[in-house]
């Protein structure tokens, strides 16, 4: 991994990811932070792309490495951290039973992921699809669900479905940029972890050899 | 060798970017602004270089002295569009109090507001102590101002009192 992509570009794409991430779009901009729980949900993210070789942090944080390749390192990681905690905050739902839902959803995946432990391809994709469908779930099935301009037939059947479940699956109406904004974070930030330093393959055999 | 000296520099250069965005983000999260002009006003009152636009200040005050309220908030909230201006701030604060002011009974609506703005006026002002040098009016401080409007907001028995109606306005 070149000097320019450890220091610059890694640092800087995940810090623009967690100030994207982090924006609300409503009648006005607010920018949260991530709950606890993401914090907890990025951990085991991190841990899973450890595992799977998908991010050596040895070529970030090493004693052999000189003291500016460590801040470096450090600043990515850090920014790693913050990025992938304000994704998970992105894409789960803000409130009711789809937050709890969601939540238990991509914590019981990444506890299978880091159980499984895939290598770095089978778990990039894992994870695209993982993002994927929690975007899917949250702008494009809960948004159509909660959207006051849908039809007569869907406001009745939302409304049958909202008290059925005493009011806690609608959300509050999302705007359309508030999808498109998520779809190019969620694409940035699975490029950004493609670009993290890998584990350097090494014959890991207990095979005897012949004499 | 050229590339043995230039890891360093870009090493450096990549550590104090990373770091100026982070705080510039972390900056975002705390002050949270909702426009272009409150961004850059905040980046440039951080090193001192804030000015408002003297003319719209000007025209402010014109207008407050000549009771017309919503105009005057209009040219002071021009003359500073970031909301960095403490001195602005509680002229916005100082409208609010004297359109919202009556003899019977205050316009709580507008006394929240000027609650809110004086509360700006002060956070944005070093040190918190805000004098405004202005013989007009009655109330010069911030502080003064600020106790007033909560004064204003608060419902007690004096409220009933009927030699209330000769009070004046400050």
């Amino acid at each position: 991994m070149t000097a320019l992509r450890e220091a610059v570009v890694l640092p800087l794409l995940f810090l623009t990811i967690a100030l994207v991430a982090g924006a609300h779009i409503d009648t006005r901009v607010a920018l949260v932070p991530p709950s606890l729980f993401s914090l907890v949900l990025a951990t085991m993210l991190i841990a899973a792309l450890v595992r799977s070789g998908a991010l050596a942090p040895d070529r970030l944080l090493h004693a052999s490495r000189s003291t500016i390749a460590n801040a470096n390192g450090a600043a990515a990681l850090f920014a790693l951290f913050a990025a992938t905690a304000q994704v998970l905050a992105m894409l789960t739902p803000r409130t009711g039973l789809p937050l709890l839902f969601v939540q238990i959803f991509l914590f019981v995946l990444l506890l299978n992921t880091l159980v499984a432990m895939p290598d770095r391809v089978r778990l990039l994709r894992s994870l695209a699809v993982t993002l994927g469908s929690a975007l899917l779930l949250k702008f494009v099935v809960l948004a159509s669900v909660s959207d006051p301009a849908g039809s007569r037939v869907s406001r009745v059947l939302v409304a049958l479905f909202d008290a059925a479940t005493f009011g806690s699956i609608t959300q509050n109406p999302e705007p359309p940029s508030a999808g498109y904004l998520a779809f190019f974070t969620v694409a940035m930030y699975l490029i950004a972890v493609a670009l993290l330093p890998q584990a350097r393959p090494y014959a890991h055999t207990t095979e005897l050899a012949p004499r | 060798m050229i590339d043995n000296m230039r890891e360093p520099v870009v090493r450096s250069a990549g550590l104090v970017a990373t770091i100026g965005y982070a705080a510039a983000i972390a900056w975002l999260y705390v002050t949270q602004p909702q426009s272009v002009a409150q961004v850059t006003g905040g980046f440039t009152s951080a090193i001192g270089a804030y000015r408002i636009d003297q003319q719209a200040f000007d025209d402010g005050l014109r207008f407050f002295r000549a009771g017309q309220f919503p105009e005057a908030r209009a040219a002071f909230a021009r003359a500073d569009a970031a909301e960095r201006d403490g001195r602005t701030q509680f002229y916005i604060a100082y409208t609010f109090y004297r359109q919202g002011w009556g003899r019977v009974y205050n316009d709580d609506a507008l006394f929240t507001k000027g609650l809110a703005t004086v509360d700006k006026a002060i956070a944005v002002t070093p040190g918190g102590r805000l004098v405004v040098d202005d013989v007009d009016l009655q109330m010069r401080s911030a502080d003064e101002l600020r106790a007033e409007l909560q004064r204003g907001l608060t419902h007690e028995a004096d409220d009933f009192n009927p030699l209330k109606i000769f009070r004046t306005r400050k």
